[in-house]
């Protein structure tokens, strides 16, 4: 029996449902030596601003049990630059590229939007409302603020538009839904979480900004839950992001609502998780006797149809 | 011609130097021919998440091998220690290594690099690793100043002098060599017509950066940063090159003196 892998997550046609989320895949092109880049259901850049940024200080990064802390800070080139050079080598892939965009304001999210959704290769834009680095609080902390960016970016877009929420909120669904409200096509759930490590040696935070975004595997099971209960009350489809590491993690996203999952500290051990991953939800798949992956959305504690 | 790998490569040996000292040797095939000295790999360690990146301390065409040298420093590379055989999970090699104008060749015995004064090497605790390489590779020999905290955290040296090095040492608690820090008596005898080549930690960087700078000598530096992916996605290891935010792992590991801003 043949399995699908195929799928549509609003509007865009996927060979598979797996992502790289952003921020961990660099501007995505320069790992051809090491991956098949074709073969992913799609690439979702690192967050791109209106102005180059130069990013947090050092140290950005601190491992912990099971998983990773980060303070980069947005770094990156600026929309100018990105559309100039990597949005070009990135459309020649040939699979759906996602960009990922953040601003300091609603009128920064709707310019690069406009900018972005003129130009050949984008196939979505996701917004960053989510990213704790920011020393001002983040957007997902303001429901009025989100649906504004979202109305705002929808007006102008031509190309679907994905709001990536923060796990930090105190209702997952109340924001879900204003997101949706707002008309947003999708969602994805979630970024990393706000957390903090202190070197005992030397007294000082492990990073620069004492606090940062843990992701990896230690933060998988609370990411499902947000997916779970998202799912339960939006209609948009969602991204399943956080701590997939394998073709299991994958399918319980999906099983839990996930349409399509994304992947981020998994490839930055090594990019050839994300190959593994999608093989691996092939094979739980057939094991199973499931014709496509769209047959087991959502499906936890509910038997196939 | 510049070409990195992802797989599982098998242990030739793991085995203690000397106090916390490990060298460990893996077969990685024709791998070993795209290895230049300064660029680095990032090893899976069962148990820690991450992978660790360790600088190239050789590559032998013979055993088709590359070593590294490393120091028990944390949970990482304890475990790593207790490793003795079977596969370990290697990625590289990574990074841009010392910027000599052989470094394009694929026959990594063609370091000719001949400037007008001394090829001097500075290495510090295990930044030796990196500059065991070079030294391996560059014809014309010269000096190399090493320094570390005590005689017993002083390695290679018998690697070195076979290899035609003159060899000044320094130790903090004066058990060998120079009583202090190998900087003090790099300042007194650099020579503006040299060529530095350094690795080490940032305090005797930021010193050598300084005389370096002050007596107009060209110069190369390894430097280090915490990094989670070693291929410039995840933008951990970032470091001020001319005004510039650069990835260490990416950009670098070595970068030119001058324009680095520690």
């Amino acid at each position: 029996m043949e399995t699908s892998l195929n799928i549509n997550f609003a509007g865009i046609e996927l060979k598979n449902p797996v992502l790289t989320a952003s921020g961990t895949f660099g501007y995505g092109y320069e790992l051809s030596d090491l991956i098949p880049l074709s073969e992913l259901g799609g690439i979702v850049t690192k967050t791109i601003t209106l102005e180059p940024q130069e990013g947090n200080l050092q140290p950005r990064i601190a491992e912990v049990e099971s998983g990773i802390l980060n303070t980069i800070g947005l770094q990156n080139i600026g929309v100018k630059a990105f559309i100039k050079g990597p949005l070009k080598r990135l459309s020649k892939i040939g699979i759906p590229v996602i960009v990922s965009i953040a601003g300091a304001r609603v009128s920064e999210y709707i310019k690069i939007a406009k900018i972005l959704s003129m130009q050949n290769g984008v196939s979505a834009i996701e917004l960053n409302l989510s990213c704790p680095n920011l020393k001002k609080k983040i957007i997902c902390h303001d429901l009025c603020l989100v649906s504004e960016i979202v109305r705002g970016v929808k007006d102008i877009s031509k190309v679907p538009v994905i709001a990536k929420l923060s796990p930090l909120v105190t209702d997952i669904v109340e924001i879900a839904m204003a997101a949706q409200n707002s008309g947003v096509d999708g969602v994805t759930l979630a970024n990393t979480y706000p957390a903090m490590a202190i070197d005992v040696e030397t007294f000082k935070s492990k990073l620069s900004t004492v606090k940062g975004g843990i992701s990896g595997s230690c933060i998988k099971p609370m990411s499902v839950r947000c997916v779970y209960d998202a799912y339960q009350s939006i209609k948009v489809p969602i991204i399943g992001c956080g701590g997939i590491m394998t073709g299991e993690d994958a399918v319980e996203f999906i099983l839990a609502g996930a349409t399509v999952v994304s992947v981020g500290s998994s490839s930055l051990i090594s990019p050839k998780n994300l190959v593994k991953i999608i093989c691996g939800i092939e094979n739980i798949l057939k094991r199973k006797n499931v014709n496509s992956v769209k047959d087991i959305i959502g499906i936890v504690n509910r038997s196939l149809v | 011609m510049r070409q990195r790998f992802d797989e599982d490569y098998e242990i030739i040996y793991n085995r203690r130097v000397q106090s916390h000292y490990f060298e460990l040797k893996i077969k990685v095939g024709d791998v070993y021919k795209y290895c230049f000295p300064g660029q680095f790999f990032m090893i899976s360690v069962p148990g820690v998440f991450l992978r660790r990146p360790f600088g190239i301390c050789d590559a032998n065409d013979k055993e088709k091998s590359v070593s590294f040298l490393y120091k028990i420093v944390g949970k990482g590379t304890e475990i790593l220690a207790n490793i003795k055989s079977g596969a370990l999970k290697l990625l590289g090699p990574l990074g841009k290594g010392y910027d000599l104008e052989s470094s394009t060749a694929l026959n990594s015995d063609a370091y000719t690099y001949v400037g007008p004064g001394n090829n001097v090497i500075v290495a510090g605790g295990t930044g030796i690793a990196s500059v065991h390489f070079l030294a391996s590779r560059l014809k014309k020999k010269g000096i190399l100043y090493y320094g570390a905290r005590s005689k017993s955290d002083l390695l290679h040296l018998a690697n070195f002098r076979g290899l035609g090095w003159r060899i000044i040492l320094s130790t903090e608690d004066g058990s060998e060599g120079y009583k202090g820090y190998i900087t003090d008596i790099l300042s007194e005898q650099l020579e503006s017509r040299d060529t530095i080549f350094t690795c080490g930690p940032v305090p005797m960087l930021k010193e050598v950066f300084k005389i370096a700078k002050g007596r107009n000598v060209l110069g190369f530096a390894s430097l280090e940063e915490k990094m989670a992916c070693g291929l410039g996605n995840c933008q951990g290891c970032a470091v001020k090159i001319r005004g510039q935010s650069k990835m260490v792992c990416k950009d670098g590991p070595v970068f030119k003196i001058e324009d680095v801003e520690l």
